[in-house]
């Protein structure tokens, strides 16, 4: 799939840097204000699909590989579970406790740096769904296309 | 009476799911009828009059570290939102899969009519 005309390139390489700055800010305060790890996910891989709309899906596919995105999309579940069984390990045998909340990192409130482990959960699900999601976009609009030229010749 | 009309939104997708032959139309009377499950879920909750369940340093007093007593009783309910949030998500995967069903379909059997499909082909 071929990208479009220099002036759309142009300016969705400039939007792309804003789309991901909103998408990892909603993730990031998602204790604070609504949002959180879907949202903030859905967002980031928004920016993907506009790259990939402009510049065509080789570029994508060269500037993401689909392996470097299934493992990004492991990674955010397994750091989502180190999370929670650290919560075991730490405090007392209770499983997925707030355990940064309650002894070692308080914070203040309606600060950035509260709420314990809440902002880490908020990252990993944000990774993850990203990741996820962005593969789920790629790959419905690729595997057609492969497979009718496959048919064809 | 905005459950009525949530109940008519589900059978509207009812409707389409049920009654239609071509395939993504179906699809689209599924996600239908999800969606009006998941706004009859979110309005349970509501109160009228309410305000928005978040707090913010208008109902917070820093001094005794609690709440202002005016928030639980005129805030709406935050717990089915949370719950229909993670809802929302599992219906986009289900629609991913469905999506992904339909192109598979199509390429085995060349049309999206449910009527045509007959035998399965390998």
């Amino acid at each position: 799939m071929k990208g479009m005309t220099i002036i759309v390139k142009t300016i969705s390489s400039w939007v792309k840097m804003l789309i991901v700055l909103f998408g990892i800010y909603i993730i990031l305060f998602g204790h604070l204000t609504p949002g959180g790890g879907f949202a903030g996910g859905v967002i980031l891989a928004s920016s993907y699909v506009l790259l990939m709309l402009a510049f065509g899906k080789e570029f994508v596919q060269k500037d993401l590989p689909l392996a470097l995105d299934s493992k990004l999309d492991c990674l955010g579940a397994l750091l989502f579970a180190v999370i929670a069984v650290l919560g075991l390990v730490l405090t007392d045998r209770i499983f997925f406790t707030n355990y940064l909340y309650q002894e070692y990192l308080p914070g203040k409130e309606f600060e950035l740096i509260s709420a314990g482990t809440i902002p880490f959960s908020n990252i990993a699900i944000g990774l993850k769904v990203g990741a996820s999601l962005f593969l789920v976009i790629f790959l419905l609009s690729t595997f057609r296309r492969e497979t009718s030229a496959n048919t064809k010749e | 009476m905005p459950y009525a009309l949530c109940f008519l939104l589900f059978m509207l997708g009812l409707y389409c799911a049920v009654v239609k032959k071509n395939m993504v139309k179906i699809v689209i009377g599924i996600m239908v009828m999800e969606y009006a499950v998941n706004l009859f879920l979110v309005m349970l909750g509501f109160r009228v009059g309410g305000i928005a369940p978040i707090i913010d340093r208008a109902q917070y007093d820093p001094v005794m570290r609690q709440v202002a007593a005016g928030f639980v009783s005129s805030s709406v309910d935050p717990l089915p939102q949370a719950l229909v949030l993670t809802s929302i998500v599992i219906s986009l995967g289900s629609l991913a899969l469905m999506i992904s069903i339909c192109i598979r379909t199509y390429e085995k059997y060349g049309t999206f009519d449910i009527t045509q499909i007959r035998r399965l082909k390998g």
